[in-house]
């Protein structure tokens, strides 16, 4: 058991991260906002955590938090421009963002090292802080969804006249999920560097992006399980074929197309509403 | 020396309009974000490539590329988006469906090329410079504008001037009326995608004769410019799209020119973004990038 269990920790690992940046993602989609801004704010939150601990001498955790905070601001920053924007746009205007930062990470090297990254970050986030932060995560996550505030993100996702016929600001509870998506974004961009020793400005770009909004699609877009799903999908199936070695890209885009022509909401949301369409027709035939 | 960078931005910003092209299209009528273009655009320079490797002469190569990245674009289409229709969730599904298709030809062009970056044999093109009133222009670049200029001009012409143009532009206006009408929607559909496939396979054989680097990432880039020219021009307007690339290209060669090319990616998503705050629908966009959503 042990053993298995050290063999698989860094996969574990990347997969708790990973996770992380799906909740990120999934919030914003939540509140009807196609925003992929999350790989931008979380190199702003990582970023800032490194280079605050390394060039500014401020602790560790301090900076970690820091960095959250700093990805929450800008977040909040973001959804005031996005909210002119629906749809496509958004996403491609939160595209230009994420390309924005990655090019002024790599056109300022006095400041954040470049094209070389940072280097000699210290590892302190081990996998029970991972574990911990992540049951904590699933918690708020799940209680924004069941209550109030997940009511009513819903409900402007749905129909943004009717949410605003509610008396719902669509930009009120958008910046919300902003600044939820932006905190989340940032302190796990900062758990990112002080995990893994080092930060390559490349490593929150496209592809980052790609990744955490795959988690989400593929996982279910509406229910908590659905990111947690997506990713442990994802994280673990190019893990599975590992032996296919080259193979392992093709792997991944054949995952992403066969479940998302056959399961177009989602595994989890299409499980979800299969199972409750049944328990219908069951009650239904009891009475 | 303003007018020769003006003048290589030009050119290069038509082979940009060619490819920002095809994407409008599909994106301007079906209202699909094709993320797999990018690699449509680099297998037909490979396809290209690969014909004059063979032997064949370049112009057989420019109709293979347009061929193989027109059907391999209808191939993506029967995949990846037509299954979708039915679930009414396009506007998430296609996108992740077509990073899908678009992971899988990247991994297979990566195989057959075994992650070579290569380029067309020596004098594939004859190199031919012209000098008039100071300024340099190659061969080359003479026939890159003329060939975009003249596709833009037979795309124009047979979306404005031909029946089955005409049937295209009704399902871009609203498909459920289209089809009452009589219009077979899957013919649209084919074509549409045949025709953007094929752009951007003829843009892929131009970028590889004048960058003279061919490779499987190739097209990553170009996409991610696509996004820039489409929302500069107005998503989905067809002229708009070209003056978008224009535009684009002469920003492009401009800041690289006179501002740190370091520079060059803030200074166009910079200006992507403002645009997108400032004129949500392009310079000739008529659609509402802001208007309510209903989402069933």
């Amino acid at each position: 058991m042990m053993q298995f269990f050290l063999t698989y920790q860094p996969v574990l690992d990347h997969g708790l991260l990973s996770l992380g940046f799906a909740f990120s993602q999934w919030v914003v989609l939540r509140a009807g906002v196609f925003s992929v801004a999350s790989a931008g704010l979380a190199a702003i939150g990582g970023y800032s955590a490194a280079l605050l601990h390394l060039d500014g001498g401020l602790p560790p955790f301090v900076t970690i938090l820091l960095g959250a905070v700093l990805g929450g601001l800008f977040g909040v920053a973001l959804a005031w421009p996005l909210a002119r924007l629906r749809g496509v746009y958004q996403a491609i205007a939160s595209l230009a963002f994420v390309q924005i930062v990655l090019s002024l990470n790599l056109y300022a090297e006095g400041i954040t090292r470049g094209a070389l990254g940072v280097d000699g970050i210290p590892k302190l986030v081990e996998t029970p802080l991972l574990l911990l932060l992540s049951a904590g995560l699933i918690y708020l996550m799940h209680s924004v969804n069941t209550y109030r505030l997940g009511r009513t993100f819903e409900t402007v996702r749905q129909d943004e006249a009717v949410a605003n016929s509610l008396g719902i600001s669509t930009i009120h509870f958008q910046t919300i999920a902003f600044a939820i998506g932006g905190v989340i974004a940032g302190l796990y961009g900062g758990l990112t560097a002080f995990h893994s020793y080092h930060l390559d400005p490349a490593q929150f770009g496209f592809e980052f992006l790609v990744a955490a909004l795959s988690f989400v699609i593929l996982g279910g877009r509406r229910s908590v399980v659905g990111p947690v799903i997506g990713t442990a999908v994802l994280v673990i199936l190019p893990e599975l074929s590992r032996e296919f070695g080259e193979f392992r890209q093709l792997g991944y885009g054949v995952i992403l197309m066969i479940v998302i022509v056959f399961m177009p909401q989602g595994i989890a949301d299409t499980y979800l509403s299969w199972s409750r369409k049944k328990r219908l027709a069951s009650q239904q035939e009891a009475q | 020396m303003i007018f020769q960078q003006l003048l290589n931005g030009l050119v290069v910003g038509g082979v940009y309009s060619l490819f920002a092209l095809g994407f409008a299209l599909v994106f301007g009528i079906h209202h699909i974000l094709n993320l797999a273009h990018g690699g449509v655009f680099m297998t037909g320079a490979f396809l290209g490539l690969y014909a004059v490797l063979q032997g064949l002469p370049l112009w057989l190569g420019f109709v293979v590329a347009a061929l193989g990245g027109g059907l391999l674009s209808v191939l993506i289409e029967f995949m990846a988006f037509r299954p979708l229709k039915k679930s009414g969730e396009t506007e998430f599904g296609a996108i992740i469906s077509s990073i899908g298709a678009n992971l899988i030809i990247i991994s297979i062009a990566q195989k057959i090329s075994q992650t070579e970056v290569m380029r067309f044999p020596f004098e594939t093109f004859p190199v031919i410079i012209y000098r008039f009133w100071g300024l340099r222009v190659s061969f080359l670049q003479l026939f890159m504008a003329l060939m975009a200029l003249a596709l833009m001009a037979v795309l124009l012409y047979f979306l404005y001037r031909t029946p089955i143009g005409r049937k295209i532009r009704a399902v871009a206006g609203n498909e459920h009326a289209a089809i009452l009408l009589g219009v077979n929607p899957n013919h649209v559909f084919f074509t549409t995608f045949f025709l953007s496939g094929a752009l951007a396979g003829v843009a892929g054989v131009l970028i590889g004769l004048a960058f003279n680097s061919i490779h499987f990432m190739m097209g990553e880039p170009f996409l991610l410019s696509a996004f820039v020219i489409c929302i500069l021009g107005g998503m989905g307007s067809i002229v708009g799209t070209m003056v978008g690339g224009l535009v684009f290209g002469m920003i492009h060669t401009l800041s690289v020119a006179y501002l740190s090319s370091g520079l060059t990616e803030s200074i166009i998503y910079g200006l992507l973004f403002v645009m997108l705050i400032l004129r949500p629908n392009g310079l000739f966009g008529k659609s509402a990038a802001g208007a309510l959503r209903v989402q069933r």
